[in-house]
């Protein structure tokens, strides 16, 4: 285990842990109910824990991509489910945070949103082109850590400690009427959605696969996400726990993404405002293109096509024609006119939706011995593997109604 | 088929639902989205934000605002009317205007409540 690998790895997964829908669901969950909602973010992220150790053990020991052997697997029906539900989640996912990016262009530019979108979207397409995939994580992970200023504003603002701490405990506030409480619920299901989204497990998953991660790679494999993405949990915390102190006496529900850098620009002025867009843009940005090459490697794995970014553009040319033409539909999605905040919800729900299918593969290839050996599902992984499956089918189940129920989230 | 019949009567409620009580939320938001503005124009003020970063803002809590005022279902209503006399307001308006144009539509949305 080489510590400086493992060190920028976990920093890595850090800075590449928020993407636009936490950013927006954190904000909006600490406004409206304060630090009660910060258990479901740690009872998710051990849930993304759970399947990202999965998804990288699966390509260390097969040595196969996960939809390759999905399609062996579950077979071409149910096979080509899966990939069709994921390739819609995730696009909607990559339009969403395209819009983000536009939207994070506009607060440090003041350019209009749209040509910040085609500005925004040729740059990272250019970005994706260029750089080996090993770069393309590291820039947009170690770039994406600006975002620590939000746990630095968040020591400065001087919370209740204590209230904070105890956010973690799992809870209902006391006294919710009804349509509240199926407000929480929204929120809750809409937060499990946003930090496990799908395409996490499968970019991480396929990223092994790109480095050549062998079983001796397991150990920094646990670690990167375990540490790595626990510590990226706590800054989505960190903007949840800053908008409870901040928005809630304010009296502001935050309706627009940059609300959020508003927490870091009240205790820290202007400069602490520009860092925290930077980070916003960066961390954004690695989930566009996270989404959009998570779709990529999906589609080219199902049918068997030469893949990966190892590859020059042109060796690998229906992988490459697959990311630009994924990348190039979530820009005109943007370009219709569409608010991204909208198309953050339906990201959320769609996720939320198609996630026990996309993670129900996973957990039974992790567990198959015959594809993994010695290094199958262990009692306690197939267990908390089955727990989270059993929870996102119920969130699944429920996320429809409460949506219309709560109008999004807005009562 | 099962999830079809599923949302079929939710979206009916949905669609069908009209009147004060439907506007509710977007009462609510056009509420939070002045609380807000004052919250920019406030730091603004003492020098926190950056010009680009509010005047991108402000674009994007007025574009809320209008679509906030665009859904309601009844658009003759005072509450309608209090959300065009807060986007006739200028950009750089004091924080305390903001912040009673807010107070107003929390009024009519705990009035709405209590019905």
């Amino acid at each position: 285990m080489n510590p400086l690998e493992l060190t920028l790895g976990i920093m890595t997964a850090v800075g590449g842990f928020v993407d636009i829908s936490e950013l927006v669901f954190a904000a909006k969950a600490g406004s409206k109910f304060g630090y009660a909602l910060i258990w479901v973010f740690a009872v998710a992220t051990v849930g993304i824990m759970v399947f990202g150790e999965m998804s990288g053990r699966v390509a260390a020991v097969a040595k196969q991509p996960v939809f390759n052997l999905m399609r062996h697997r579950l077979g071409l029906k149910l096979g080509l489910v899966t990939l069709f539900a994921s390739l819609v989640a995730n696009l909607i996912t990559c339009a969403a945070e395209i819009g983000g990016v536009a939207m994070i262009l506009n607060y440090l530019t003041g350019g209009s949103f749209r040509l910040m979108a085609i500005v925004g979207a040729l740059a990272l397409m250019a970005s994706m082109w260029v750089l080996p995939f090993k770069w393309i994580e590291r820039i947009y992970g170690l770039l994406g850590l600006f975002m620590i200023v939000f746990a630095v504003a968040l020591v400065a603002i001087h919370p209740p400690w204590g209230q904070l701490a105890g956010g973690f405990v799992p809870q209902i506030p006391k006294g919710l009427s009804t349509k509240e409480m199926l407000i929480f619920a929204y929120f809750a299901v809409a937060i499990v959605s946003a930090v496990m989204f799908p395409y996490e497990a499968y970019f991480y998953s396929s990223g092994g696969i790109e480095e050549e991660w062998g079983p001796k790679d397991l150990p920094t494999n646990t670690i990167t996400c375990t540490v790595g993405f626990g510590l990226g949990s706590l800054l989505s915390i960190a903007i949840l726990a800053s908008s409870a102190q901040l928005f809630t006496p304010a009296n502001v529900d935050p309706q627009v993404l940059g609300s959020s850098a508003l927490e870091v620009a009240i205790p820290f002025g202007a400069v602490g405002l520009v860092v925290a867009l930077m980070g916003m843009l960066f961390a954004i940005s690695g989930a566009a293109i996270e989404t959009c090459m998570a779709n990529a490697y999906s589609l080219s794995q199902f049918f068997g096509w030469e893949w990966g970014r190892h590859r020059k553009p042109w060796e690998a040319p229906r992988f490459t024609v697959a990311w630009a033409c994924f990348f190039t539909v979530a820009l005109l999605i943007i370009l219709t006119g569409i608010d991204p905040m909208q198309l953050v919800e339906y990201a959320v729900l769609f996720s939320i939706l198609v996630l026990p299918l996309t993670y129900l593969p996973l957990l039974l290839l992790a567990g198959d011995k015959s594809y993994m050996g010695q290094y199958a599902n262990g009692s306690l992984g197939g267990i908390l593997g089955w727990i989270y499956f059993v929870l996102i089918s119920l969130a699944a189940v429920g996320a429809l109604p409460l949506y219309f129920l709560t109008s999004g989230g807005q009562g | 088929m099962p999830l079809r019949w599923l949302l079929l009567p939710l979206l009916l409620l949905a669609g069908c639902s009209k009147g004060p009580l439907a506007d509710l939320q977007y009462i609510g938001e056009a509420r939070s989205l002045a609380s807000e503005w004052a919250l920019v124009n406030e730091q603004a003020a003492e020098g926190k934000l950056t010009g680009a970063y509010v005047s991108a803002m402000h674009k994007s809590l007025r574009q809320q605002i209008r679509t906030a005022k665009a859904a309601l279902t009844v658009p003759d209503s005072s509450y309608a009317h209090e959300m065009a006399t807060l986007l006739a307001t200028p950009d750089d308006a004091p924080p305390q205007v903001l912040r009673h144009h807010a107070e107003r539509l929390k009024q009519f949305e705990d009035a709405l409540e209590s019905a």
